[in-house]
């Protein structure tokens, strides 16, 4: 018997803004690093 | 070290065991001592989670690395981000929904008990050497640069951390992460600040000269296996072994079990997919401005003060030629740096670039002596050197103000803490849930289990501190045992991927289990440059493949 998670009908959408939010911090977070190696990193 | 340095160390040791015995008025009964009566609110948990990953070697190897090797050593944090929001939507759920105490058990609730018993049965081989090996890291720096013996280097952080986790439950760890974690965070940032202020240069001066010695380098986009860290590398790898450790470790699952929902325990990780990256490239950025300081400042030529001792009386000539020979080195490499930074005042485009090019000459000199006495300290003490690790506690020591040297001391220990007081937690966790009450005692009350609880966390903690104590001379025995523990790491993951496959039996989980760590053992044996990060991928993935056809064929002799 599997027990299965506690899911809502909205729980798609929750998760597909929770994922487009957290790769938007993180392409913000990779540009930074870019940033840093274009700027400085000869 | 300044007495108020001392007191301040001191004072946060005796707080974290006060608070932690205080904390074990809660829990009376097991489901309070392992998971809090799962009523812990989502950021504690989050912290947490973030303190439990976060241990001194992140304090003392992690900002070496970054003075020596720069910020490449980001990019294995890649694949975090994605790997929290594929388990907040997978495992997190069903783990949680389950109202399970470990991660094993949910796998016998889904195939059978032979499967939860061995998964359990190779987390606690693994994680019980790994917990000595963590109290070890720190306890090994502290004992060379403070001239302690190993024991009472031990002794002092692991002692209270198992007082602590013994008699208050995972209340007490929780908590005192929380605390852990904002003192860690504050140690770190107050050095930035310390560092801006004593460079003489100005901090985008400081930058342009690091990023010309490579430095400044993140990322590395070649598609090359035996490379440890590269873009792809962090993202496929690093999903796959970040998958693993948060989904199916008990040290990680065990804190967001704790969680009061399953959306408090989602968030609970999220808040490690929005920080961790940027609270790693801040560490990693200490250890190249640390770099940048040592251009202005003359560093030890070993930054190990006992090995430094060991050289000096075994070879007291040679070593006495060679610091002559890296002053000299020292004063080139300070005038070219100081040259860099003017050229870069100046603007002029050529100047810059005759400028560097002295400056990385003058930098390969440097080196080229240091790997000279690194060698030598490996033939005097007959180890590795791993200077690497002394690269910030000498620096904190040399040249921070009274009161942020102890600060920062207080913050390694509690990175140390954190970390050692999650393991043995779910530690124990592990050997009463999935073997005494599974195996041995079903029918005991409560009570009882409450007492083995303790007696096992306590039992435990002994362990990991003799393990620690003993470091030095089990090193090749816990490096098989490390070795052997990334063979199963990412087949264990298979198995909870294959656990949400409907069509999958207990047959199948439990040989393909097997089968994937026999395929991961066989890659390691028979294509070695294959970085371990690829492990977790290629064993993850045999186990769904073995396990799939396993389960097909088992399927209708079941039925």
């Amino acid at each position: 018997m599997t027990p299965g998670p506690s899911s809502a009908p909205d729980d798609g959408g929750r998760f597909r803004l929770t994922l487009v939010r957290v790769l938007a911090v993180q392409v913000v977070t990779l540009l930074l690093l870019w940033w840093l190696q274009a700027r400085y990193g000869r | 070290m300044h007495p108020l340095n001392w007191a301040i160390v001191i004072v946060y040791l005796v707080y974290v065991v006060v608070d932690g015995i205080r904390r074990s008025k809660d829990t009376h009964e097991i489901e309070g001592y392992f998971l809090a009566n799962r009523n812990l609110p989502w950021w504690a948990v989050g912290l947490s989670v973030m303190a439990t990953q976060l241990s001194a070697v992140t304090m003392i190897g992690t900002t070496g690395q970054g003075a020596t090797d720069g910020l490449r050593f980001i990019q294995f944090y890649f694949g975090l981000p994605i790997a929290m929001v594929i388990l907040g939507v997978t495992i997190v759920p069903f783990l949680h929904g389950a109202r399970v105490f470990t991660a094993y058990e949910f796998l016998e609730k889904r195939f059978d008990a032979r499967t939860r018993s061995l998964t359990s049965f190779l987390f606690l081989l693994s994680r019980g050497m790994s917990c000595g090996t963590i109290i070890a890291a720190p306890a090994v720096v502290f004992s060379a640069i403070f001239g302690w013996s190993m024991a009472w280097s031990v002794a002092l952080i692991g002692v209270p951390t198992v007082l602590y986790t013994m008699i208050g439950g995972v209340q007490a760890v929780t908590w005192a992460d929380v605390k852990q974690m904002f003192l860690i965070v504050g140690a770190l940032v107050a050095i930035v600040v310390v560092l801006v202020f004593k460079l003489p240069v100005r901090p985008d001066e400081a930058l342009h000269i690091a990023g010309a010695t490579g430095r400044l380098q993140v990322f590395d986009f070649s598609f090359d296996l035996s490379k440890t860290y590269t873009f792809w590398s962090g993202i496929l790898g690093g999903t796959f072994l970040m998958l693993s450790y948060f989904g199916t470790d008990q040290s990680q699952v065990q804190r967001y079990l704790t969680a009061r929902s399953v959306n408090e325990a989602r968030s609970s990780l999220l808040m490690s997919a929005y920080w961790k990256i940027p609270l790693q490239a801040l560490v990693l950025l200490i250890g190249v401005l640390v770099f940048v300081y040592y251009l202005f400042q003359a560093p030890p030529l070993l930054f190990n003060p006992a090995h430094e001792r060991l050289v000096r009386q075994a070879e007291p000539a040679a070593f006495g030629a060679l610091e002559t020979r890296f002053g000299a080195a020292f004063t080139a490499r300070e005038r070219a740096a100081r040259a860099v930074a003017q050229a870069e005042d100046a603007g002029d485009a050529a100047e810059q670039e005759a400028a560097m090019g002295v400056f990385r000459a003058r930098e390969a000199d440097v080196t080229t002596v240091r790997t000279e006495a690194l060698a030598m300290a490996a033939r005097a003490s007959g180890e590795p050197s791993r200077d690497v690790n002394y690269i910030i506690p000498r620096f904190v020591l040399d040249a921070l103000p009274i009161g942020l040297a102890g600060l920062f001391i207080a913050g390694v220990m509690a990175a140390a803490m954190s970390s050692i007081a999650a393991e043995l937690n779910s530690l124990s966790t592990a050997t009463v849930i999935d073997f005494y009450r599974r195996w041995i005692r079903p029918e005991a009350s409560d009570a009882h289990f409450l007492n083995v609880s303790k007696l096992a966390t306590g039992v435990w903690g002994i362990f990991a501190c003799i393990v620690a104590t003993f470091a030095a001379t089990l090193g090749s025995l816990i490096e098989v045992v490390n070795r052997f523990g990334s063979f199963f790491y990412g087949s264990i993951l298979g198995v909870f991927i294959l656990a949400m496959i409907p069509s999958s039996r207990g047959p199948g989980a439990f040989f393909g289990l097997l089968a994937g760590m026999a395929t991961v053992f066989a890659v390691t044996v028979g294509l070695p440059s294959v970085s371990f990060l690829w492990h977790n991928l290629i064993g993850a993935v045999a186990v769904v493949v073995v396990g799939t056809l396993v389960s097909a064929v088992a399927r209708p002799a079941r039925g």
